[in-house]
């Protein structure tokens, strides 16, 4: 089954967002996502990307318009239950329990599953992420800021979510270690996991992403395989003020 | 007997003015500057006493009894309070809104403590008596002696709402108010936010001071017992009725509430029989508890209050709590 | 200088330890300070009371004392009944105030005043009810046995010791061993992340003001037994509540226990060189050393 066969894992309709009732910040965005698609949501500063995610996750109150896990309408699920529904979320920044341990963070995030199920996918997460094995009962706060992203990331997968939507996972990090970020999320993608990254760093997210859509004032404006979209001028338009000049032909 | 009538409401009107001062100083630290004084009644004390005893004539065994002239003793009042408040903002200032409370609140304490213990300059559990009033010489006359004290409020009360409505509009007045909406541009602008604060909560704290002294000298006699924590929770049930960070809402506030607490004492007490009064008494302030919730959960901006966008304001500085997921 | 001072500061300051554990775990869950927490105290003490009294009226043995205690079947049976409905009560106090204002995204001194209004509602209830009498749970003397050392204890005092170790302890591995304890431990640093990790924060809240309410319940009784009931004696008690609290570090239980002992025995020992009048004095020096040197308090981490 190739890409556009598949069937759409999560999608929005017309979703307007925002803290405040009287000043929308998502304003009225349509996004789809297929299984297994790696897509990535760019935009400048202040254009409702981590709004839009948060609304997704039932963290900004939705106005209007609907979020859908495939054909479930999940736009007034509380917060805390999206997660049974297979949709995991890793925030920007404080998405990690610092004051519990390591493994605290996992048995936390475990809890939403059947008890039976629940040390196998501790365990099989150790073995994904080998670094958070070595001293488990470390005080999560404790770690490093790329070993508290991956932290973050296995704590997401601990319940084997169908979509994962991370917030600017790169944010803060050396680019060392966003490159060991971003491969173990194109890994994970490669298992089956729909993901939604919302990211600043173009360049790094462009290179592991399926497609790409970009949202500006809180509206959707434009959107295409991520291959072609780093060179595609209507972007450095859009994004980057026309300050980036695209590689033309005989630079 | 319209004369009686007269000079009763002259009477509550009076009182309901000494807590008009109260309200108009609580306004300074909570209204315009946001900081939240949960030990009222420790700074009304601490007014109360100074003037009475600077003014009382000499008591054997007991500190003080200056003899000094009524004005003497309500501006060393007012000073006291402001340094005390001085002292004790600048210990915890810097605090967390409920912090402060938590610390205003055991000044409080303290000060009643003080009050009672400290028998040879505060007299004790008995207090101090012979506080002079002001316009003695027509206590014999009670509508002329009622209406004349009455008269001095008024004037006190509009001179201290004057004074603090320019205070509002003055430079030092806009800069608090821009602290008061935004620190971190208020810091921006090389102002220093807890100097500013400082001096409010100083100001507000001389205020409440001043209020002690008024009702000691409009009563005569001043006792711990009459600063207990239920005279702050009075105070702030009229500000919030009234409206807070509003001066004319502090006001009509303290008249307001001052009205319903005296009010629905009588009625109460008229439902139980003489032996049961005290229960009568606790009745009433269940209700008043009971009221106050109501106000803050369905009208918590007050009669006369701005709409709240001050308290988002305020509440981003001093720490959101838990908001419903 | 009276070695008694030793055991009245270790009986005051296991109360103080039992209520401000309450206080703690309401303040770092709920992140206001909750003014009305000692009527839980005084309430649960009351409820106790009412029910033991109905007891003992009911069935006159229920009153006979158990072994070396001042105390008959009626009271550790009405101290159930207390801490359930202690908890109900908290429960009713959040549902009906508490959880609206939250709802609403009132700020943190609307909550405070809230608190200091709901105080003076419950209290002046118990006042309305019971009248500012003092009551005592047993009229049975107790003699005080020697311990050893010049220390003296009656049996009550001795029990009372005992179960708010035990009480301690339960509280800490609940925190630290259970998933309802890590729950909690997630809401009090980010509520926001843990509803995204799957926790109902809702029902986190709800388990805490079960706990804290009935670990007040737990001290006012005790108070009640080895002092009196009054009405006053939620309000009286505040302000060591919330000493030892800051002083233990905002959510750290076995810090909340360990500075109510600190308050008790400095207030045990202090009003030996002050005189007893000062006792309220004491807790609120505490207060104040602790917000001027080390505000984050013994347990906690500097903001």
């Amino acid at each position: 089954m190739t890409l556009s066969d598949r069937p759409i894992a999560l999608s929005t309709k017309k979703l307007v967002a925002g803290y405040e009732r009287d000043l929308p910040i998502v304003r009225g965005v349509d996004f789809a996502i297929r299984q297994g698609e790696l897509v990535v949501v760019l935009g400048p500063n202040g254009a409702g990307k981590s709004t839009f995610v948060k609304a997704i996750a039932g963290l900004v109150p939705v106005h209007s318009g609907t979020a859908s896990l495939g054909d479930a309408d999940i736009t007034s699920v509380p917060a805390h239950e999206k997660i049974r529904h297979g949709l995991a979320f890793v925030p920007q920044t404080e998405n990690i329990f610092a004051t519990l341990s390591i493994h605290e963070n996992l048995l936390l995030a475990a809890n939403v599953l059947p008890k039976e199920r629940r040390q196998q996918r501790i365990a099989a997460l150790y073995g994904m992420f080998p670094d958070l094995a070595v001293r488990p009962s470390l005080r999560a706060g404790q770690l490093s800021g790329g070993q508290r992203q991956m932290l973050a990331v296995a704590r997401a997968l601990v319940v084997e979510p169908s979509v994962l939507i991370l917030d600017e996972p790169s944010a803060g990090l050396s680019p060392k270690i966003v490159a060991e970020v971003f491969s173990t999320l194109k890994v994970i993608n490669k298992t089956g996991v729909t993901i939604v990254l919302v990211e600043q760093n173009v360049k790094a997210a462009l290179a592991i992403a399926d497609r790409a859509v970009i949202l500006v004032e809180g509206l959707l404006r434009h959107e295409g395989p991520a291959a072609t979209l780093a060179d595609d001028p209507i972007v450095a338009e859009l994004y980057l003020g026309a300050r980036h000049v695209p590689k033309a032909a005989g630079q | 007997m319209n004369v009686e009538l007269i000079a009763y409401g002259a009477f509550f009107l009076t009182m309901a003015l000494t807590y008009a001062i109260m309200c108009l100083g609580l306004n300074v630290q909570w209204g315009q500057t946001g900081l939240f004084n949960v030990g009222i009644a420790g700074f009304v004390a601490i007014g109360a006493y100074v003037s009475a005893l600077l003014t009382t004539p000499d008591a054997a065994g007991r500190f003080g009894g200056f003899g000094l002239p009524i004005v003497a003793g309500w501006l060393g009042a007012a000073l006291a309070a402001g340094l005390v408040a001085f002292l004790i903002g600048a210990l915890t200032i810097r605090l967390r809104a409920d912090y402060l409370a938590i610390a205003t609140f055991g000044v409080a304490v303290a000060v009643q403590l003080c009050a009672l213990n400290l028998e040879p300059v505060t007299g004790g559990p008995f207090g101090i008596g012979f506080i002079p009033r002001p316009f003695a010489s027509l206590a014999g006359d009670p509508l002329a002696f009622s209406l004349a004290n009455l008269g001095v409020l008024v004037l006190v009360v509009l001179a201290l709402y004057l004074a603090l409505e320019r205070l509002l509009r003055s430079p030092w007045g806009r800069v608090l108010r821009a602290i008061r909406e935004d620190e971190t541009a208020a810091l921006a602008l090389g102002k220093s936010a807890t100097r500013f604060r400082l001096q409010a909560f100083a100001i507000g704290g001389a205020i409440l001071g001043l209020a002690g002294a008024a009702q000691a000298h409009f009563i005569g006699f001043i006792a711990p017992d009459n600063y207990m924590p239920m005279l702050t929770f009075q105070v702030w049930a009229m500000l919030i009725v009234g409206g807070s960070g509003n001066n004319r809402g502090a006001i009509l506030g303290a008249i307001l509430v001052w009205g319903i607490w005296a009010g629905s004492a009588g009625a109460i007490a008229s439902l139980f029989p003489p032996g049961e009064q005290a229960r009568a008494a606790s009745l009433q302030i269940v209700m008043i508890g009971v009221g106050l919730c109501a106000i803050l959960l369905l009208r918590p901006r007050g009669i006369l209050g701005e709409v709240r966008t001050v308290s988002r304001h305020i509440g981003r500085l001093a720490g959101k709590p838990v908001s419903e997921p | 200088m009276n070695p008694q001072a030793l055991m009245d500061g270790l009986v005051t300051g296991s109360m103080i330890g039992l209520g401000a554990i309450g206080v703690t775990l309401t303040y770092s869950i709920l992140r206001f300070a909750n003014f009305a927490h000692g009527e839980f105290l005084a309430w649960g003490a009351y409820i106790a009371l009412a029910v033991s009294g109905a007891l003992g009226w009911l069935a006159p043995s229920l009153l006979a004392p158990i072994g070396p205690f001042s105390f008959g079947w009626s009271l550790p049976i009405a101290a159930i009944a207390a801490i359930t409905l202690t908890g109900g009560l908290a429960l009713l106090v959040d549902a009906m105030l508490f959880g609206r204002l939250r709802a609403k995204r009132s700020t943190v001194i609307i909550m405070v005043m809230a608190s200091f209004g709901a105080a003076l509602t419950l209290r002046s209830l118990l006042e309305f009810i019971f009248t500012a009498k003092p009551a005592y749970y047993t009229k049975a003397l107790q003699i005080a046995l020697p311990l050893g050392g010049g220390l003296r204890a009656t049996p009550d005092q001795l029990l009372s010791l005992g179960l708010a170790a035990i009480l301690v302890v339960a509280i800490h591995v609940l925190l630290t061993r259970t998933a309802i304890g890590r729950s909690m431990r997630a809401v009090s640093e980010n509520q926001q992340l843990a509803s995204v990790v799957g926790v109902d924060v809702r029902k986190v809240i709800r388990t805490v003001w079960l706990l804290g309410a009935g670990l007040a319940a737990v001290a006012g009784i005790m108070a009640g037994l080895l002092v009196q009931v009054r009405p006053y004696m939620g309000l009286d008690l505040l302000l060591p509540l919330f000493a030892a609290a800051i002083l233990g570090g905002i959510g750290s239980v076995p810090g909340a226990m360990l500075a109510g002992l600190i308050v008790g025995l400095t207030e045990a020992f202090a009003v030996q060189f002050v005189g007893a009048e000062w006792r309220a004095a004491i807790a609120f020096v505490i207060l104040v050393a602790v917000l001027l040197f080390r505000p984050q308090g013994i347990f906690g981490r500097p903001e």
